[in-house]
């Protein structure tokens, strides 16, 4: 492949700084072979501009850390190949979430708020279980079904990406149903689909939802969010319809 | 009254036990848009048969047959003002339930429309002309359907015609023609990706989506074409109502014995077999 | 200045820090954790073949038991463990698993009947046993004797990681998120907590407590090529050193994994050739055999990487524009295994190689993985030296994993240390003779202290740039101290190391924002970093033996005799030092259960101890005097260890050939 030139165009502001206005700053780079996003960044902040901010963590497609608008379109950095991109790029950071500054936004504090809401943890019987004895059973493929959902990385991109977000502050987004969907898919979790609706049966929840699927188009982790989140609404329509 | 709008004043009704409402709400928007959805269809079937051979006498049989006049022996034209009624009434439902969803304020429209530029994602471009045509849809959809409840008798092959051409009422359903099918071919599916309930993947619901919002398109703008040149042709005897020169046999056997005389006396058909 | 105040201070919000976080907070403490990133994000999650705990679920794991996975472990160490904590950690490593199972992890599961695997790249049928369908199952990892790697597919850490942070919320556990410790409060004998700096406004506070854990993982980025995510920069093992006091043992066992692929370093897991995956080099040739007859592709991590670098050396590496490198062959295992079980896998050669490891074999070359040394501690995860300073997981030399860790046994140390050293810190608070009056003058003085310090920082006129220093730092580190080391190159690393601490004295800092400012925190970073680089390159230019992931090719063999000890790091708290301080803490073989030997792969000949062959006699009398007793006394005999245990985890393990009575 033969290097070519590109200018990544990066929204620059910093919140806490009087004065600092949102704008957009163009930085030259020459590709390589195999350059990621992440190397692209980091490049230009040891050699072109030190105070640019951005978060990477694993650098590996697995933490989430650096979901970030390449385009207009939320993507992880890190797993994000500059051979791919055309010659100009713009990136920005996620909105809805809090800025930190240029490209970092504060998804884990919006992401712990959303499972202290969701409660989005175990819910057993028993308390304290006794783990010196035979765990219990599960069948492999209920255990396969509710990995598949929890391979969420909580990256934020779902929620950068949906409509009624954008609109709606106290959505609950795709990744708050993914876990309601994991939990509901787990056969050591007692909660029944009432408990669920009291979770996310309102406007707020999945009956806010508008069906945009771009979270479904985003996610990084391709987790079937269109048919879970649909399943959701037909369980918990069933259950508005029940319910006294 | 009662004393729950204490509590619910004082903000204390959530948290404890989530209402059924906002459930039953999302089923009935759904369920609303289907309906209209699906009439809007057969309505736009029923129209277009003026785009068949002799396609004056089929529209005005079907116009005849909604009005009764098959079965009473008579027009009873408040037939037609009851279903644009019920229609009417399943509209500002779908209205009503379906605003809910608009942004509220500048701040939100700006959000949702530099997003959906920005993005440039299909499925959420979509709702944007969902909400732009919904919006447009307030007017014509209501404006049309008091128009059905009020004058229900100025349907027909040169009613419908010249109220096209003549009233100067093409531009308006230009307008609402493509709001209409954009609206619903959209709607529907969502409605389909929503609740996941047919075998069929994304990407086809979505090609079979464009394939009937073109068909529909296509065919409505034929029809409102077809309506256009009949009213024009038309529109020196504006108020002139159709009479068909000819009919089959079994619907000439249905019609009042009084309206067609003339054809029934060369068909040999006698005047007690009519009702 | 603002000072919080808490019971318990974990630095670290990865798995060792959140399980010790739940653990004390259950006994009734108010925790406070710190974290540099959200900790869902901890490298813990980057974890991805598996986790260790001898359940003997699956046909071949029939018949392990802790006795057999602390033999695998002690031996994996190069006989650098320390036995007692091998066999705490081998007990508890079950109850880990079936804890985590309890809270929510979706464990792979065993299922009956006949299935195919590869094994030495044949196909075999094995047939689960009608009683373990749905029991948690395990796969074969290096440096086993029994199959015993609990996993979630090959997200085993992202899965343990988001129980483990759910169950963290669901307790109510404040994280003090993108906060960064910049050094212990201490008076030269106790800790008192944390200086702490809140990444995003630059706000310098402190945080009191009774017990402090350092749980922040690995130094890897020390190194230019490791599969350590960009945040273990070792700075947690800075805390410890900069005190003075406590210091770091170990530092120079570093390892190296075989399979990062190349030339990003990034992790591709051990359980590619668990599961049958083979090593080839630029012939398609499996060369692994003719190097390891027993162990083949899966001797333990050191063995294997020096081969494999042994291998390219001889000219059989396969070129390209980066350099060379090795194939990591799983085409074998076919699409139906690749699809579920190496999902991760698959998605990183697809997105960073542009292949698809089920048609295609995978570029691969060892990197600097795992950081065996840490913050010395006793076997309650507490510094001897520095009273109410706890250490737990990679951040800890706890010393479970002595010169080489097993595959399959960081994420289990990690939850396992969490759950002992968790009740210990417990214990620790609850003892009231721990409970002083905080300093807090001390603590106001040490806020100045690292206050002056970042405004010095910002205002030096300098011209050296961080980032390029540490990038430097970690060429060195790869080229000088990498897997085969010798005196003069490390010597060589040395002197370009003092160079750069040096240099790093001069920072300037183009940015002057004391908020969120990325320039100001690589530069305090760097220096911290460059002192661990030192004193890993100082302790392996000491050790003039080879063991474990330390080879020297001037010294080729174990040198139990001299060697057998622990390396001590102190840095000298004289602002012009360029060189730790080292001490040895010796290894006693007399209280060895498993005194050293061959380890069952790797090199043959070593020098023994001369105390060996005597604990060898004893360990035999002690075995025919035990004849008749089960194993459980008969290991009590040799070396006991269970009053080391926390009361509520000294119970035995049941698995399905070994029912507990019911009674118990």
């Amino acid at each position: 492949m033969s290097q070519r030139q590109i200018t990544l165009k990066i929204l620059r502001y910093n919140p806490q700084e009087a004065g600092s206005e949102p704008r957009l700053q163009s930085y030259s780079l020459e590709t390589a072979e195999a350059m990621t996003l992440f190397i692209a960044l980091n490049e230009i902040r040891e050699h072109q501009d030190p105070t640019l901010q951005f978060d990477f963590v694993c650098r590996a497609g697995i933490c989430g850390s650096c979901a970030m608008m390449v385009n207009g379109r939320p993507r992880l950095a890190c797993r994000t190949l500059v051979a791919e991109l055309p010659d100009t790029v713009v990136l920005a950071p996620l909105p809805f979430f809090e800025l930190i500054g240029d490209l970092s936004v504060n998804t884990g504090k919006w992401m712990r708020g959303m499972s202290e809401r969701l409660h989005t943890w175990l819910h057993t019987m028993e308390e304290s279980p006794d783990i010196c004895r035979i765990e219990e059973r599960m069948e492999p493929e209920d255990a396969e079904a509710v990995y598949e959902m929890d391979r969420c990385i909580e990256c934020g991109c779902c929620v950068a990406a949906c409509g009624t977000a954008r609109m709606r502050q106290d959505f609950v987004g795709a990744v708050g149903f993914g876990k309601i969907a994991r939990f509901r898919l787990d056969p050591r979790d007692i909660r029944t689909d009432a408990d669920y609706y009291e979770l996310i049966g309102d406007d707020t929840g999945v009956f806010g939802c508008m069906s945009l699927l771009a979270c479904h188009d985003v996610c990084p982790k391709s987790l079937p969010l269109q048919n879970q989140i649909a399943f959701l609404r037909r369980k918990m329509a069933q259950v508005s319809i029940r319910r006294e | 009254m009662s004393d729950s709008i204490f509590i619910i004043q004082s903000g204390l009704a959530e948290g404890r036990r989530k209402s059924r409402l906002p459930g039953l709400l999302d089923i009935m928007q759904s369920a609303s848009g289907l309906v209209l959805a699906l009439f809007m269809w057969g309505h736009m079937f029923f129209v277009a048969s003026i785009l068949l051979p002799q396609g004056e006498t089929i529209m005005w049989i079907v116009t005849r047959f909604f009005e009764g006049y098959f079965f009473f022996g008579r027009s009873i034209h408040w037939l037609v003002s009851c279903v644009a009624a019920f229609v009417a009434l399943v509209f500002v439902t779908h209205a009503l339930l379906a605003v809910r969803k608009f942004p509220a304020g500048y701040r939100q429209f700006r959000a949702i429309r530099s997003h959906t530029r920005a993005m440039r994602h299909e499925d959420s471009t979509l709702w944007i002309w969902q909400v732009y045509t919904g919006f447009l849809l307030f007017f014509l959809a209501s404006a049309h359907l008091y128009q059905m409840m009020i004058w229900p008798q100025n349907i027909g092959p040169y009613a419908s015609s010249d109220r096209v051409w003549s009233d100067g009422l093409w531009p308006f359903y230009l307008a609402m023609l493509l709001a209409v099918e954009l609206h619903a071919g959209i709607g529907l599916y969502r409605l389909a990706v929503k609740w996941d309930l047919l075998p069929a993947s994304r990407v086809f619901l979505k090609r079979l989506k464009w394939a009937l919002t073109a068909f529909f398109l296509i065919l409505g703008l034929a029809t409102l074409g077809a309506y256009m040149k009949i009213g024009y042709e038309h529109r020196y005897q504006v108020g002139e109502r159709y009479t068909p020169e000819t009919l089959p046999d079994w619907l000439l056997r249905l019609a009042p014995a009084e309206d067609f005389q003339e054809l029934r006396r060369m068909r040999t058909i006698p005047a007690e077999e009519a009702r | 200045m603002k000072i919080l105040m808490t019971d318990v201070l974990v630095i670290g919000g990865g798995l060792a820090g959140l399980r010790a976080a739940i653990g004390a907070k259950r006994r009734g403490h108010h925790v406070l954790v710190l974290s540099l990133v959200p900790p869902k994000r901890s490298h813990s999650a980057a974890a991805q073949g598996g986790m260790q705990a001898s359940l003997a679920n699956v046909i071949r794991g029939q018949g392990d038991c802790e006795d057999t996975h602390f033999e695998d472990t002690v031996r994996g160490s190069d006989w650098g463990a320390d036995q007692i904590v091998a066999r705490m950690f081998v007990n508890t490593a079950p109850k880990a698993v079936r804890e985590l199972a309890a809270w929510g992890t979706p464990w792979s599961r065993v299922r009956r009947g006949a299935h195919e695997v590869i094994i030495n790249a044949e196909k075999v049928t094995l047939t689960e046993r009608d009683e373990a369908h749905g029991l948690i199952a395990q796969r074969d990892f290096g440096g086993t004797k029994k199959w015993r790697t609990c996993h979630v597919s090959d997200g085993t850490g992202h899965a343990m990681m988001f129980t483990m942070s759910d169950q963290l919320i669901r307790h109510d556990i404040e994280v003090l998120e993108r906060t960064e410790a910049l050094a212990l409060i201490h008076d030269g004998e106790r800790c008192y907590g944390a200086v702490v700096r809140n990444l995003v406004s630059g706000e310098i506070f402190a945080c009191m407590a009774k017990a402090t854990m350092i749980a922040t993982g690995g130094a890897g980025r020390l190194y230019r090529v490791t599969t350590n995510a960009v945040i273990c920069e070792g700075m947690g093992h800075a805390l410890a050193l900069e005190t003075g006091i406590a210091p770091l043992g170990n530092m120079e066992a570093v390892q190296f994994h075989p399979t990062g692929i190349f030339p990003a370093g990034i992790l591709v897991t051990e359980g590619c050739r668990g599961d049958g995956g083979l090593l080839r080099d630029v012939d398609g040739h499996r060369f692994m055999p003719d190097y390891e007859p027993e162990k083949k592709d899966l001797a333990s991590r050191d063995v294997v990487s020096r081969r494999m670098e042994q291998h390219i050396r001889s000219g059989k590496g396969v070129p390209s524009r980066f350099g060379e490198h090795l194939w990591l062959d799983i085409t074998l295992l076919g699409a139906h295994h690749i699809g579920p079980k190496l999902r991760e896998v698959k998605e990183i050669c697809e997105t960073f190689l542009g292949i698809d490891p089920v048609h295609h074999w995978i570029p691969v070359r060892p990197a600097q993985h795992y950081t065996m040394g840490g913050v010395r501690t006793n076997h309650t995860g507490e510094s001897p030296w520095l009273k109410g300073l706890f250490a737990a997981g990679e951040a800890a030399c706890w010393d479970l994993h002595g010169f080489n860790r097993l595959g399959g046994n960081s994420v289990a140390e990690t939850v396992v240390a969490g759950m002992i050293v968790g009740e210990f810190i417990a214990d620790f608070c609850d003892n009231p003779a721990n409970t002083v009056a905080q300093p807090v003058k001390l603590a106001q003085e040490f806020i100045r202290r690292e206050k002056d310090k970042l405004e010095k920082l910002l205002n030096q006129p300098g011209k050296e740039n961080p980032f390029r220093l540490c990038t430097e730092m970690q060429e060195i580190m790869t080229r000088c101290v990498g897997i085969f080391r010798s005196a003069n190159g490390l010597q060589e690393g040395i002197c370009g190391l003092q160079r750069l601490l040096q240099r790093s004295r001069s920072l300037g800092i183009s940015g002057k924002s004391r908020g969120s400012n990325p320039e100001l925190v690589a530069a305090y970073r760097l220096r911290r970093m460059l002192k661990l680089a030192l004193t890993i390159a100082h302790g392996a230019l000491q050790r003039t033996e080879s063991r474990g992931a330390h080879f020297r090719e001037d010294f080729t063999r174990r040198d139990d005799r001299n060697w057998l000890k622990r390396t001590l790091a102190f840095w000298p708290s004289d602002p012009e030092t360029l060189l730790p301080r080292l001490e040895y803490e010796p290894i006693d073989i007399k209280a060895m259960e498993l005194p050293p030997g061959w380890r069952g792969y790797g090199a043959k000949d070593y020098i023994a101890h001369p105390d060996t062959t005597e604990r060898q006699f004893e360990i035999e009398q002690i075995k025919s005097q035990t004849e008749h007793c089960d194993r459980f006394a008969q290991q009590e005999a040799l070396m006991p260890y269970t009053a080391c245990l926390p009361e509520s985890l000294r119970g035995k393990n049941e698995r399905l050939d070994e029912p507990l009575e019911s009674a118990q």
